[in-house]
């Protein structure tokens, strides 16, 4: 299904942002926890996105031009970001330290809001990508009707 | 007699014409895919000159000189005919968008899958209405 794989293509784009929303809606969830199971505050979390090489792709496209095109992103991995905590004074926090300081998580509110906006759009633009394939599919299969 | 119906220079190059703007199709939707992805250099695909330069040498003969022996120097500056053109794919490299190296344009690649769907479609309008001159002709109404 060579035409069909454009679907796949921006279907790849939806699942990475979508991936990309629940990593920030765990970040603004975890924005204020200080404690987890290994210990310390939770840290903000990224994802990397990378370009997909289908692994498993037929003889014919291995040796045509599909090969040049690529087939979509996906993310290759979640890494925690490695920027200072945030230090607030807070001595009646149980979590604080004898100074007097609790460490809260590097999780910026704004900066996750406008990278869930980000994300919308790019998932919007993979959603209009898949209603022009579906389109276009449909026109070829009414040539001489 | 089938095939000088079916393999005519029209009804090929509107199905080169197809088969370019299907891969441009692919490309367009792995660019907007790869958005967001670091050091990601978009991909373009061009077929449209090469197909109007070969319709054009099918319709005028060509400006090339005629060989009638393999050992004859041709001057075609391009040996591709509408039969055996193939689409170019391209990697933009040498700029960048953003800092993260990706250097895909949102707003051009969207544009650019607007006008290739509709493009597809014209194509597609004008082969069925070649169709139906064909029809015409076998049916004579």
């Amino acid at each position: 299904m060579s035409f069909l794989r454009g679907i796949d293509i921006a279907a790849s784009g939806m699942t990475a942002q979508r991936l990309r929303m629940d990593v920030i809606a765990n970040n603004l969830a975890n924005a204020e926890t200080t404690r987890t199971s290994k210990g310390g505050p939770y840290r903000r979390q990224m994802v990397i996105f990378e370009e997909r090489k289908d692994a498993n792709k037929s003889f014919q496209e291995a040796l045509g031009r599909e090969l040049k095109i690529g087939s979509g992103v996906r993310v290759k991995s979640i890494v925690e970001d490695s920027a200072p905590l945030r230090r607030v004074y807070d001595p009646s926090h149980p979590d604080a330290d004898p100074e007097g300081y609790v460490n809260y998580p590097n999780v910026n509110v704004v900066e996750e809001m406008v990278d869930m906006i980000a994300a919308t759009r790019s998932y919007e633009a993979n959603v209009t990508v898949i209603g022009s394939i579906k389109n276009m599919t449909m026109k070829a299969l009414d040539i001489g009707r | 007699m089938l095939t000088r119906i079916f393999d005519s220079t029209t009804l090929k190059g509107m199905e080169k014409a197809l088969d370019g703007a299907a891969l441009r199709q692919k490309v367009i939707a792995n660019n907007i895919a790869n958005v967001d992805t670091p050091n990601y250099k978009a991909v373009e695909v061009t077929f449209e000159d090469q197909l109007r330069r070969a319709l054009e040498k099918e319709v005028t003969g060509g400006l090339g000189l005629k060989t009638t022996h393999p050992r004859h120097i041709s001057v075609d500056e391009e040996g591709s005919t509408v039969f055996n053109m193939e689409p170019q794919i391209r990697t933009v490299k040498g700029t960048s968008y953003r800092n993260d190296k990706n250097n895909v344009d949102i707003d051009r690649e969207m544009a650019k899958n607007s006008e290739n769907e509709l493009y597809y479609n014209a194509v597609i309008r004008a082969l069925n209405d070649e169709f139906k001159l064909l029809r015409t002709a076998i049916t004579g109404r």
